[in-house]
């Protein structure tokens, strides 16, 4: 879609949609906010609903932080632990690797 | 498996049609596959894993062939081009060289060239006692006889079969591809003039990935989660797991389960399995094969008494598979036995005689073991018996404990009284104990040049003759055990005509007119080579020592329910081919009823998923997908990164001078005519 051609109103509505639909464990959402609307947010000279706008955009990448550094602790932990952890580990896995403890 | 394909080497006139179609000539000129060759797989039990394993894809390393100590010494330090697949014959194949190249990091493989003729000093990979914490002797029992203290078994035993090896190591006999192998090493890896040799190398690669590790809790988990939560699973191992064969002198009644009032019964056991360091090489010719003929002859031979005067009590012919694996086997017929779901019990067991590994007495000097915790009087008496044939029978000492036996697995549930025959009176005779070379010329089972293979079959070898006199010596003692007089003795004789028939069989081809007879016509297909699952061979060939013929059309053969005199609780019921006629190529086809029956040898510990068990055997199998072994040239690294290096300044050029082309594009493309200008 084309936000050149978008009304300012549904910019905002639309922003405010994923901004919300990234709460459902959906950070994807934030991070399509994020890229997206950062020209609309930042760039652009102002307009009526650019406030709002940048809000949502900024509490976005917040959002999306938290969950980039939340993941990557647990990725690296698990991939670290994961042949100590025996048992617990296989049933967290789900593709467990052939050959290798 | 891949074809056949031709060696480089060598020069071929293989033509391939276009290229890309029909076959990949680009793959043949560079790869030569090695056909004939054997891996060692991975193993696992309640707490180790054993064998080797490669990566994914297989080990590549640059070949190297190992003579002297010198050799050793470049593969593990001063060779400058690590890591190395190491070639080496049988002789080098021994502990102290493997546990070297276990401990280094440049090594990426192992290929064994075994030859016809094992170590003249003797090899033997297994432990030196083996299966001593699945026996009868541990601290609650007899703890100064456990753990081989007081006779080791098998002095020669140097473990390497229950090493872990991080590489792969291979098997491959003396021939065209050791050959082939060889020159590929001579012609580019040695150095002009003690000079490093240089690229390109002959390298080898090997490949052999195993899925399972850790130990048996580990993949059975594994497994099990595999078949619950996915769409199609892939197992990681499988449990070792066969049949048991028995049979009994005098039918009993196989709907029956548990204690069978009244009855009283002489087990005679023995093992149909070995093992070797490689995966399905097995020959076992003395450890098994000797054992087990002996009692398949005794068991024909007491066929003369059993209709006209059988023995008071019932004897029990029982083969037991995956002894070497910690008694999986015996350990499960005695778990049934105590459970209630064998025909008999253990109180309805009066004694057990076990043959153990017959084939290479000395002078004709037999020994009978028995359990010196458990010592009962009426042990078997057999010295009477060993008159009239070459054989003397004596026993060890009164403090010597039981060698590995089934039996032992027996006396952990019931002091039974028994005794164990065997040819060595302390350590084993056996100088090849579970490993490739147990053949049958170790056991002098040779045949004069000349000979096609029928008359091989029917030539009586002097091993022939000696091991019918044992089987003779069995069948008379088991009789009197059972309560049989001594006036019918005379008549029990074992025929060496039929060892030596099975003795070919077992240990050179057993594609042979006679096992062809035996066996049901679509199975005939399956023989070949000697044999690797001697399983169902040894329950045709015991149905056709201890049954006879029926009467009976194919398909009455298959449902004898409803025939009068024709029962299938007391017997089995086989259709087999029958001796060839000389003008044709397939037999008639005959009922054969026997009281030959199979059941499960899987170790109870999986019955009751207790896959950490210290009590029952928990050997397990890993999967895996390729096993494949090839050479091929390698370029020196420097080389490869060269290409690479080039291939990619070729592509950023090329993405810079296509960035440019396209900015100037209307100045580069600019055409003299006019441009008509279409609205759109």
């Amino acid at each position: 879609m084309n936000l050149e051609r978008v009304p300012n109103e549904e910019k905002l509505n639309l922003c405010r949609k994923y901004y919300l639909g990234g709460f459902a464990f959906l950070p994807f959402l934030w991070l399509v906010n994020v890229v997206w609307f950062f020209r609309e947010a930042f760039v652009k000279p102002p307009y009526t609903e650019q406030q709002h706008i940048k809000t949502y955009v900024k509490r976005s990448a917040l959002g999306l932080l938290l969950w980039v550094a939340a993941l990557t602790t647990w990725i690296t932990i698990f991939q670290h632990f994961r042949a100590q952890w025996g048992e617990v580990a296989d049933y967290l896995s789900f593709t467990i690797p052939l050959g290798i403890p | 498996s891949e074809s056949g394909q031709p060696s480089l080497l060598l020069t071929c006139l293989h033509i391939c049609p276009l290229p890309g179609v029909g076959c990949s000539s680009v793959q043949q000129k560079i790869y030569v596959q090695l056909n004939k060759t054997f891996p060692c797989v991975r193993l696992l039990n309640a707490t180790h894993q054993i064998g080797c394993q490669s990566s994914v894809s297989g080990d590549t390393g640059v070949l190297h062939v190992l003579e002297t100590e010198t050799d050793l010494d470049w593969v593990l330090s001063s060779g400058p081009n690590p890591p190395y697949v190491v070639l080496m014959v049988a002789e080098h194949f021994n502990r102290s060289t493997m546990m070297k190249l276990k401990g280094s990091a440049r090594v990426a493989g192992v290929a064994v060239v075994i030859s016809k003729a094992g170590p003249a000093q003797g090899f033997s990979p297994h432990h030196s006692c083996p299966n001593q914490n699945s026996g009868v002797y541990s601290d609650s029992y007899g703890p100064e006889l456990a753990g081989c203290n007081v006779t080791v078994w098998n002095p020669l035993g140097n473990s390497l079969s229950y090493e872990d090896f991080r590489f792969p190591i291979f098997s491959l006999h003396e021939g065209e591809e050791a050959d082939v192998i060889r020159k590929c090493f001579l012609d580019h890896n040695r150095g002009v003039n003690g000079s490093d040799p240089a690229y390109p190398l002959c390298a080898m690669q090997l490949a052999s990935h195993m899925y399972a590790v850790k130990d048996t809790a580990t993949c059975m988990r594994r497994n099990d989660i595999q078949s619950r939560f996915s769409i199609s699973p892939e197992f990681v191992c499988d449990a070792l797991a066969d049949y048991n064969v028995w049979s009994s002198l005098k039918p009993l009644n196989n709907s029956g389960k548990g204690h069978l009032d009244g009855e009283s019964v002489v087990i005679a056991a023995t093992r149909l399995d070995s093992r070797s360091f490689f995966w399905n090489e097995a020959p076992g010719g003395e450890s098994a094969v000797g054992g087990f003929v002996t009692l398949l002859a005794a068991a024909q031979a007491l066929r003369a008494v059993v209709e006209d005067h059988p023995p008071s009590q019932n004897i029990l012919f029982t083969f037991f598979q995956g002894e070497t694996f910690d008694y999986i086997g015996s350990s499960r017929m005695v778990y049934d036995m105590e459970n209630g779901k064998f025909v008999i019990d253990l109180d309805n067991i009066h004694s057990l005689v076990e043959i153990g590994q017959v084939a290479l007495h000395r002078n004709g000097q037999l020994w009978l073991h028995s359990d010196p915790v458990s010592r009962r009087n009426s042990s078997v008496r057999s010295e009477s018996t060993a008159l009239n044939l070459s054989l003397s029978v004596a026993e060890p000492d009164v403090s010597q404990p039981l060698p590995p036996s089934s039996f032992q697995r027996f006396l952990r549930a019931r002091p039974i009284p028994g005794v164990v025959l065997t040819d060595h009176m302390s350590a084993f005779s056996n100088r090849y104990y579970e490993s490739l070379y147990d053949d049958a010329e170790y056991l002098n089972v040779s045949y004069p040049s000349g000979l096609s293979p029928e008359e091989q079959l029917e030539y009586v070898t002097d091993t022939a003759k000696t091991l019918a006199e044992v089987a003779t010596l069995v069948a008379r003692s088991l009789y009197k055990q059972a309560g049989g007089l001594d006036d019918h003795l005379s008549s029990i004789n074992a025929d060496p005509k039929i060892v030596t028939q099975m003795l070919y069989g077992f240990l050179v081809q057993s594609n042979n007119s006679w096992f062809r007879s035996l066996v049901s016509p679509d199975i005939v297909k399956n023989l070949g080579d000697p044999v690797k699952m001697p399983t169902w061979l040894v329950q045709y060939v015991l149905a056709n020592f201890t049954g006879t013929l029926r009467n009976l059309t194919q398909t009455q053969c298959k449902n004898p329910e409803d025939l009068e005199g024709e029962s299938k609780d007391l017997y089995s019921y086989f259709w087999v081919q029958g001796p060839v006629p000389p003008n044709s190529t397939q037999g008639e086809g005959y009922c054969v009823r026997a009281p030959v029956r199979l059941v499960k040898a899987h170790s109870p510990a999986f019955e009751l998923h207790q896959y950490s068990s210290r009590d029952y055997s928990t050997w397990t199998e890993s999967r895996w997908k390729q096993i494949q072994a090839r050479i091929f040239l390698v370029a020196s690294r420097d080389l490869e990164m060269l290409t690479l290096g080039v291939g990619v300044a070729v592509l950023l050029v090329s993405l810079v001078v296509t960035y440019f082309i396209n900015s100037k594009a209307d100045l580069l493309f600019s055409s003299s005519r006019e441009t008509t200008s279409t609205a759109y």
